[in-house]
């Protein structure tokens, strides 16, 4: 059974469709903001947009982490062998 | 009859009569064996046989409600396995697999310290043959340390329930309290299972070794398994609240550099007993339920997860981020189930983790413990990052690896299919779910609050990663090893230890060289004296000697 090729410019253009939802959910989330309330454990947590800004800045902080982890915990493949 | 026997054993039994049943008939055999074993549940809560060994009751089958979620949840995964190996025609490995499923259910049904430590070690003998079964040297060693912190695990419990059967007389499998060494003992043999901070090292060092289809069953049990008897015996024990944080957060900066994507889920693996672990800390009613319900839908997931990984690895040959990518079109249905898992373990609305989670994170925040719960947030945000998007973007999309491959097997793709199915189905349905938790609940998830406040953590963190990737800052991934805890007996332990033993061994050769010569110094002075004596020759040397020194002790032992 054959399967369908990919073109070089089929990721690409399926980046940027997700991209686009990923925007347009954002924006109805933003929305949905002045709509509902929303319970929290703490008071910071019911501030305006908490949540967004958390998962925003802990991604971006895992991340950066990691590239300094690179240089600490990450060594050649064979290492153990 | 057949239903008071242990369920699970069963299995066991079954599983020796598989090298003799032919590869399709094989298969079927054991989906009916499991099927029996699962039938035996039917008997109800309740201690349903008891075997008096040496003045001890063995209490080998009691069934309550903590039992019975992670009961059916081990015979649906057994099945699942079953389903998903179907194309294997090693029968080593199916026998492997039984009886370890076999094993662990048998576990959740011991009302004793001592039938709970011969299941135990009954899922670490059985278990290992998996990892084998790849047939590298690799495997070989990584088999060979986990047996080694399996069977040690084993022999901790068993020291434990030792001196509680020698100080009590009493080995039923009870809730205890830490403060004494037999229970310390206990608690870190399951801590080892349960993959505790520095004790985790042997999870992600063995299970990315073991065949496609047996890192989907290792992921199953072993672990769940250390999360009920945790659930059993120290609910409400405060330090797990601080182990299981530290288990949730740290594993997360670790999959995140690992290029190995079933080491990926090994960390995310971690990541998510974590969880299970601070909910059993915080002991509540609400808290065990979060505890059992996270654990009956991670065992869906991450199986869905860690068999769309497999079906990757079996058609491609590799599972390296570094050489993948692309194969959402040759691969259309592995990816749309590792899509459902992802979501579901990232605790999307309308899937799993989301009906799961939400009761730890409830029963957390009834705590009022901010600070753990805020790490489990910042945790949350961790797993959408390392299984939410790592594992499918790496794997289908990333960019084109030019792979040329076709979908999985037909069994692979079945078994997919199922687990991706209950993601959604319990995520929709979560009464389902909760009516087989240990407690009566009355917990509705989706609140519009609650549900508005996950999405803006899960899409922004999303956002964030497709604007790093916009903005070509997301780290490449390379071929590389990731030192974890494992480094301390795999590197450090030989680079301190094996200096230290050749300086033991130096050291040992120069005294017993000194005391040779010493030796050979006294009896060279009595040749000596005794060869040029004062008076003339008499008798030999050494004789005198001898006599002398026997006439010296009789003397002494008689004044």
């Amino acid at each position: 059974m054959t399967t369908p090729s990919l073109k070089p410019s089929d990721l690409q253009r399926l980046g940027a469709t997700f991209f686009k939802l990923l925007i347009v959910v954002a924006i109805v989330l933003l929305g949905l903001e002045f709509l509902i309330h929303r319970h929290g454990v703490v008071g910071a947590e019911e501030s305006f947009m908490f949540p967004a800004i958390f998962g925003f800045v802990a991604f971006l902080f895992i991340v950066q982490i990691g590239k300094w982890l690179r240089l600490i915990i990450m060594r050649k493949e064979d290492y153990y062998d | 009859m057949i239903s008071h026997l242990p369920p699970g054993l069963i299995m066991i039994i079954a599983a020796i009569f598989l090298p003799f049943i032919p590869h399709f008939s094989r298969q079927i055999f054991m989906l009916a064996a499991i099927a029996f074993s699962a039938y035996g549940l039917f008997l109800g809560a309740g201690t349903h046989l008891v075997w008096n060994v040496l003045g001890f009751d063995l209490i080998l089958y009691k069934a309550d409600s903590l039992s019975l979620p992670f009961a059916i949840i081990f015979h649906l995964a057994a099945a699942l396995n079953v389903i998903y190996s179907w194309h294997d025609r090693d029968w080593e490995q199916h026998c492997a697999a039984l009886s370890y499923g076999g094993a662990a259910i048998a576990a959740l049904h011991a009302g004793d310290l001592v039938s709970l430590f011969v299941w135990w070690e009954a899922t670490a003998i059985t278990s290992v043959f998996l990892i084998l079964a790849s047939g590298t040297e690799r495997a070989r060693k990584a088999a060979m340390r986990y047996l080694l912190f399996q069977v040690t695990s084993g022999v901790l419990l068993l020291a434990g329930a030792a001196v509680i059967a020698s100080k009590t007389g009493d080995i039923r499998f009870t809730q205890m309290q830490l403060g004494n060494s037999a229970t310390w003992l206990i608690f870190i043999a399951f801590g080892i299972k349960a993959a505790f901070p520095f004790l985790n090292g042997w999870l992600q060092d063995s299970y990315p070794e073991a065949t496609p289809t047996g890192t989907v069953a290792l992921s199953a049990f072993t672990t769940k398994l250390a999360i009920y008897a945790l659930a059993r015996g120290f609910p409400g024990t405060d330090a797990l609240i601080w182990i299981g944080a530290a288990m949730t957060a740290l594993p997360v900066f670790f999959a995140v550099i690992e290029n190995d994507l079933r080491r990926v889920l090994a960390f995310s693996l971690n990541n998510q007993l974590g969880f299970m672990v601070v909910a059993v800390g915080v002991g509540t009613e609400l808290a065990i339920n979060g505890a059992v319900a996270h654990a009956f839908v991670h065992i869906i997931y991450k199986a869905l997860l860690f068999m769309s990984m497999g079906a990757v690895l079996h058609q491609v040959g590799t599972i390296k981020a570094s050489e993948l990518g692309g194969l959402y079109k040759k691969m259309p249905f592995t990816m749309v189930c590792c899509v459902i898992g992802a979501m579901s373990i990232s605790a999307f609305p309308l899937f799993s983790g989301f009906v799961a989670k939400s009761l730890t994170m409830s029963a957390l925040g009834e705590t009022g413990i901010v600070w753990a719960y805020f790490v489990l947030l910042f945790a949350s945000a961790g797993v959408l990052e390392h299984s939410g998007i790592k594992i499918p973007y790496f794997a289908f999309f990333a960019h084109d690896s030019k792979i040329e491959t076709t979908e999985a097997p037909i069994g692979m793709r079945i078994a997919m299919g199922i687990a991706a199915f209950l993601c959604v189905g319990i995520g929709v349905f979560p009464s389902f779910l909760y009516a087989i938790l240990p407690y009566a609940i009355d917990y509705h998830p989706y609140d519009a609050g609650h549900v508005t406040s996950q999405m803006q953590l899960l899409i922004f963190a999303t956002l964030a990663f497709a604007v790093l990737i916009r903005l070509r800052l997301y780290p490449p991934e390379v071929p590389s090893v990731v030192l974890n805890s494992d480094w301390f007996y795999r590197r450090l332990a030989p680079l301190v230890g094996i200096p230290i033993l050749r300086f033991i061994t130096a050291v040992w050769r120069v005294l017993l060289f000194q005391i040779r010569s010493f030796t050979i110094g006294i009896w060279d002075m009595f040749d000596q004296v005794m060869h040029s004596p004062l008076a003339g020759p008499t008798v030999c040397g050494k004789a005198v000697l001898i006599q002398v020194s026997l006439l010296a002790l009789i003397f002494l032992i008689l004044s």
